[in-house]
């Protein structure tokens, strides 16, 4: 193991093997006075460059979508569900009366209160839980319904902070805070993915 | 399994094996020849031990920085200059003029951009060296040290070119 590494940026570089780096030495015929220790520092560094060069601009407050509005609560989740279908949302961001965020609502949360994982289970149920739904719906507030505590992502939050986030939970979009914790904006997967700089455009 | 150690360069194939042998012996050989066919009756010499070590830089390892052609011969030439001065001005106390003319070799040859190892070797020559290299004075940089590191390039940019394998320079200056 090094005992010097060069403490990159990004904890996302792949460390690599004796096997890598004597396959990489070898496809070059000659002798590289160089020590299997420096060629992975200088690849480290190097990579930590390039990424910082490729993803140093990219800030989640850029690629938010900001004015979707979002629900309160204390709402029948029914009228939350009217917001958000009015608008083709799939989920919104939970807040307070100060804009603080306590929770995201989304399609699955629906799914899961009416006993489903997902839209297909939903709808090949025995015809009879039909009924059941509507009442379902009527009775929950959304902060009976919503996931809590939200998975958010600061304004300022770089490329690592947005990939760690969206790894860490299996939503699609999170919403955005300031640095106090209010909501300015929802982040979606697909914008991120869109702007990252890696494969075919 | 996952490996992560210190380690030296893998060892070179046979063929740059042969390639490095080879090089190495026409580019000493040319140096020899040089000197036998046009020194000989002069005062001049042309093979000093520094050459040798040059050779092994410029036919075993011609990727080298330290290898291409500003480094052998702009490092070759700073080097005896300094060796040919720290003589000079030093000689009455030797051990002063060996360890002045090393130390000194390297930081010109650092500040100049022209490592080249065997220049260390060259610099302590010019202090250590017979009384014909010390005759030689400044002269000793144009000859034996410039015109055989020039030797040794131009062999080297022939031969090692021959080989599909390798390119020599990387760069010239």
């Amino acid at each position: 193991m090094t005992d010097h590494p060069p403490n990159p940026r990004s904890r996302f570089i792949p460390e690599l093997t004796d096997e890598d780096v004597y396959d990489a030495l070898g496809r070059l015929p000659g002798y590289l006075d160089i020590t299997t220790d420096d060629f992975r520092d200088l690849y480290r560094l190097a990579y930590d460059h390039a990424l910082g060069r490729l993803m140093g601009g990219l800030k989640a407050g850029d690629l938010m979508r900001r004015g979707l509005e979002p629900v309160r609560p204390h709402w029948a989740l029914r009228r939350a569900m009217e917001q958000m279908s009015a608008r083709q949302l799939k989920g919104a961001a939970v807040t307070d009366a100060q804009g603080f965020v306590v929770g995201v609502l989304s399609e699955t949360d629906i799914l899961r209160w009416l006993g489903a994982k997902t839209f297909l289970e939903l709808i090949t149920q025995p015809t009879d839980r039909l009924v059941g739904w509507d009442a379902q719906l009527r009775e929950a507030s959304v902060q009976q319904v919503m996931t809590t505590p939200a998975v958010t992502v600061r304004q300022d939050a770089d490329y690592e902070a947005m990939l760690s986030a969206f790894r860490g939970h299996n939503g699609r979009r999170m919403p955005v805070v300031d640095k106090n914790g209010r909501l300015v904006g929802v982040l979606a997967r697909k914008d991120f993915l869109a702007a990252c700089p890696f494969g075919p455009r | 399994m996952l490996v992560i150690s210190r380690g030296s360069p893998p060892r070179v194939s046979i063929s740059e094996v042969w390639w490095s042998w080879l090089g190495a012996f026409l580019g000493i050989g040319a140096v020899a020849l040089v000197s036998q066919w046009f020194l000989v009756g002069t005062d001049l010499v042309l093979m000093i031990g520094s050459l040798g070590a040059s050779a092994v830089l410029v036919y075993g390892a011609p990727r080298s920085p330290l290898a291409q052609p500003r480094n052998l011969i702009g490092g070759h030439m700073l080097s005896a200059l300094i060796g040919v001065l720290c003589f000079q001005l030093l000689h009455p106390v030797p051990g002063l003029a060996e360890a002045v003319a090393v130390a000194s070799a390297i930081a010109l040859m650092h500040l100049t951009r022209t490592l080249h190892p065997p220049g260390g070797a060259t610099a302590l020559i010019a202090v250590i060296g017979s009384a014909e290299i010390h005759e030689l004075g400044y002269l000793y940089v144009l000859v034996p040290t410039g015109l055989g590191a020039a030797i040794l390039l131009l062999v080297g940019v022939l031969v090692n070119n021959l080989s599909a394998t390798r390119r020599y320079p990387e760069y010239w200056l």
